[in-house]
């Protein structure tokens, strides 16, 4: 969990959330502070968009209390609702409205001030989002990209203090990725918080300077990408000693150290699963080079980010 | 963006103003661009046009009718025009809209946007069928110009465009909460016309076998009341004399104009809508009503069931015979028939019985919102559920709305028996015990059934017990007198044929025909026992599971289902 002095954007404590016997989140408790661009993954099923609905107030939690900026979200629905900012996954959009007309619909919703002051505000957020050209296009005639783009405008307008936004690179090309990413950090520059799911993992861990991992409805990690590697129990990594002479001595070495496993002889190199601290590993090096065998390269392989999401995932289909 | 700017709160858009409500303006904009308008209103003025100067040409032209009297020839045409328009276009329209929302997903925008629920539901009612209050109102210089020239008073008019108005909102409202029930968006659009079809020609029906106030919900009463002065005054003389003849809008011992009465009825539903979409609007998964109000709705409606009815006994004008008779001329020496009678106390028992499966169904909890109700209370350290939330038990208030229902029948059959029609009939209190017994016996186990095992249990229940002992029994009495007694005992096992089997079974004055004279009050007996029987395990089975619900939320570790 992330520890904040301040009162965190996201204050989630003890969610519950049941769907008859299926329990989709069970006693998740989560802070996020300001400012942050804090991630979610999980496999499907793993309760992403039912703590989403949680966190925009359009699903009732069994139990749980959350809190959006000090807001208890249960009891003061209202003031909730404005400060969030919420982009569905799939980001539907009506069909008999021009980009335009959607916006304004949204931005006189929000009360944004007279008519001048609506418009100006709908053509910063198209600005942002790169679409200014298209604004009288009808919102059907768009592609699955310049749709996410134009509800990502929509959940800018009214300057949200909490942006929750479920899948919001699917669809987008690289470059509008790219645009999102940075007008994602922009946003949490000037003080909102942004969270975030997405399923292109290794996006989100650039994207994101916090994430958590979900599966089953609980959470399983939390904080930066690297302590989430940690928390996950990854701490396992692949070393490759390449040696001049002596392999069969060092592998017998390598073998009696603790945290070495699965260790083949190829060629003139020792490769091996290797479990342990950072500083275990310097020793294991110290200790065949004091050993007197002669290290050419030493080279380290961990599992990436998404193996270990793989790994998540596959957990999550067996029984 | 400034970092102050990002924190703005935004202001709240007014609730009731109309032309400022977001959601309005928003389909005004959609449903009234002047590509597809055009097309829409240029139909509805050639149809105006057309229904208008026929009317008058042909007043005219051909019966020969003053300037005056044929400028009053095309009002009905017109209005018959701009109740199709708006009753059932605009209605499909406000169902078709609302589920499409859903469809297109965009609902969940709106549920976000930091409107009031009140504004929502307004913005909604009054901007999806914008366009066909256009069109309607395209067609009203037509209209102004033959109450004009027509010389039409004020007010033959004005009652009868204010309950239009009210119709329309009823017909809307009803279309607006069929489409926050229905998920398709073509079932939306149909359930939403067979509702409107059926509330202003089937429901009214009902007006005829003594339940008046159904007839409140359309226009008709007060087109009755304003008729004479909108059509030529020479027919309208005539009509006139025949409406002194016809009942006006009693409520017990008031008498009021029907336009008011009907304002006054409609009003009454259109604000139990409106609760209805505001409980959604705040929350999705909540119940349309609560139990409370629930409660308070059917206690409503019975009392204005027995106030428009109870007043046009001793007249004889709430007998369906009655009007019979005086259209034959033959009411001089007219009296109620018992078996009508009978009927009529039966039929307002199967009213009641339906209104409480339909309250009763409403207000019952899912399963699964029972079990997320013992987890928040587990969460809480209670071992009980608020009684009144929607995750309580529906069964107290399903019983207190069977018990007011069958007060309901007794008053309305005692006020049939022991009228001036019957002298020396009585109808002891303990018809006043049968009667409780038949609501709670049927709508209770309606309930329990609901409660226990859910929706797909109920109707496979409707079905086979419902209403297929009802199609044997009617197919049995088509084959011969020799199997009516057996038929009796078959349609008897519907519970819906359990009230009128009380009437006909109870009451002093029944005068079953001979075949049913034995056969009916043994089955009705016969099949009231075995219905309490069922209610009582019912009971202990829903008692059971309630209980087994409970603890396994409350104690129990829950296991995680993948």
């Amino acid at each position: 969990m992330i520890s904040s002095t301040e009162t965190p954007a996201i204050d989630i404590r003890d969610l519950r959330v049941d769907y008859g016997n299926f329990v989709a989140i069970d006693d998740l408790t989560l802070t996020v502070p300001r400012g942050e661009v804090f991630g979610l993954v999980g496999p499907n099923g793993a309760g992403k968009t039912s703590t989403f609905r949680v966190l925009t107030t359009l699903l009732e939690p069994t139990y749980g209390e959350v809190y959006l900026d000090g807001v208890d979200i249960l009891e003061d629905l209202e003031s909730a609702r404005r400060i969030v900012g919420y982009m569905p996954d799939l980001a539907p959009v009506p069909s008999d409205l021009k980009i335009w007309e959607f916006l304004d619909f949204h931005a006189a919703a929000y009360g944004l001030g007279t008519k001048s002051q609506r418009r100006e505000r709908v053509a910063e957020c198209l600005e942002e989002v790169a679409l200014t050209d298209l604004r009288h296009k009808w919102c059907k005639e768009l592609s699955r990209g310049q749709t996410q783009r134009v509800v990502l405008a929509k959940t800018l307008l009214h300057r949200p203090r909490v942006m929750i936004l479920d899948e919001p690179a699917s669809g987008l090309d690289p470059l509008a990725r790219r645009d999102l990413r940075q007008a994602l950090r922009r946003l949490a520059d000037q003080g909102a918080t942004v969270f975030v799911s997405s399923h292109i993992l290794s996006e989100l861990a650039e994207m994101c300077t916090s994430l958590c991992v979900m599966n089953k409805g609980r959470l399983l990690a939390s904080g930066t990408a690297e302590q989430v590697r940690q928390q996950l129990g990854s701490n396992e990594r692949t070393l490759t000693a390449t040696l001049l002479g002596r392999q069969q001595e060092a592998a017998a070495w390598l073998q009696s150290q603790p945290g070495v496993h699965r260790l083949q002889l190829a060629g003139e190199q020792v490769v091996f699963d290797f479990t342990g601290s950072d500083e275990a590993q310097s020793d294991l090096m110290t200790g065949l080079i004091t050993q007197g065998i002669r290290l050419r390269t030493f080279e380290e392989k961990r599992s990436s980010f998404e193996d270990i999401l793989v790994e998540v995932a596959e957990s999550n289909r067996r029984p | 963006m400034s970092s102050e700017s990002a924190l703005s709160s935004p202001s709240r858009p007014s609730s009731w103003k109309p032309w400022a409500n977001p959601i309005f303006r928003r389909y005004c904009r959609s449903r009234l661009r002047p590509r597809g308008l055009s097309v829409w209103l240029l139909v509805t003025l050639l149809l105006a046009g057309f229904l208008f100067f026929l009317c008058r040409t042909i007043a005219l032209y051909q019966a020969h009718l003053s300037p005056e009297d044929a400028a009053r020839v095309p009002l009905i045409p017109l209005l018959i025009l701009q109740t199709l328009i708006l009753f059932v276009l605009g209605t499909a329209q406000v169902s078709g809209g609302m589920t499409a929302e859903r469809d297109e997903g965009v609902i969940d925008y709106q549920r976000l946007i930091p409107m009031s629920p009140m504004a929502k539901v307004f913005g909604y009612v009054f901007g999806l069928p914008v366009r066909e209050y256009v069109l309607v109102f395209a067609t009203l210089p037509f209209t102004a110009w033959s109450l004009w020239k027509g010389q039409v008073a004020l007010h033959a008019w004005l009652p009868l465009y204010v309950v239009f108005f009210t119709s329309t909102l009823l017909y809307h409202f009803t279309g607006l909460v069929t489409g926050s029930v229905v998920k398709n968006r073509r079932w939306a659009f149909l359930v939403s016309i067979g509702l409107v079809f059926c509330l202003y020609t089937i429901t009214p029906q009902l007006a005829k076998f003594g339940l008046v106030f159904f007839k409140y919900l359309t226009i008709t009463p007060v087109l009755e009341e304003c008729w004479s002065g909108l059509i030529p005054k020479t027919a309208g003389a005539v009509v006139s004399s025949v409406q002194q003849l016809l009942p006006t809008a009693k409520f017990f011992n008031l008498d009021f104009p029907e336009a008011v009465f009907t304002v006054f009825s409609q009003a009454g539903l259109v604000v139990t809508f409106i609760i209805m979409l505001a409980r959604r609007w705040k929350r999705a998964e909540s119940h349309l009503l609560g139990k409370v109000w629930a409660l308070l709705f059917f206690i409503w409606v019975q009392i204005l069931l027995l106030g428009n009815a109870l007043p046009l006994v001793d007249s004889g004008n709430l007998f369906p015979s009655r009007g019979f008779a005086r259209f034959a001329r033959l009411d001089f020496a007219w009296e109620p028939n018992r078996l009508e009678t009978v009927g009529m106390s039966g039929l307002y028992g199967l009213v009641t019985l339906m209104m409480v499966f339909i309250l009763g169904g409403m207000i019952t909890p899912t399963p699964e919102n029972q079990i997320r109700g013992w987890r928040r209370a587990r969460k809480q350290g209670k071992t009980s559920l608020p009684l009144f939330s929607d995750v309580a038990s529906g069964s107290w208030m399903t019983a207190l709305m069977a018990v007011a229902g069958a007060v309901g029948w007794y008053i309305f059959s005692r006020g049939l028996v022991e009228s001036r029609w019957f002298p020396g009939h009585l109808v002891p209190l303990s018809t006043l015990g049968c009667m409780i017994l038949v609501m709670l016996a049927a709508g209770l186990g309606f309930q329990f059934l609901l409660e226990t095992r859910g929706g797909r249990a109920v109707g496979l229940a409707t079905i086979t017990i419902g209403v297929a002992p009802i199609m044997v029994g009617a197919v049995m009495f088509s084959i011969g007198s020799w199997l009516y007694t057996a038929a009796s005992w078959v349609v008897g096992l519907s519970p819906l044929s359990l009230p009128l089997y009380a009437s006909g079974s109870l009451l002093s004055i029944s005068e079953l025909p001979p075949d049913f004279e034995r056969s009916v009050p043994r089955a009705f007996l016969f099949w009231l026992l075995v219905a309490v029987l069922v209610t009582l395990w019912q009971l202990s089975k829903l008692i059971a599971a309630r209980r087994a619900l409970a603890r396994r939320s409350l104690e129990e570790p829950i296991q995680l289902k993948s």
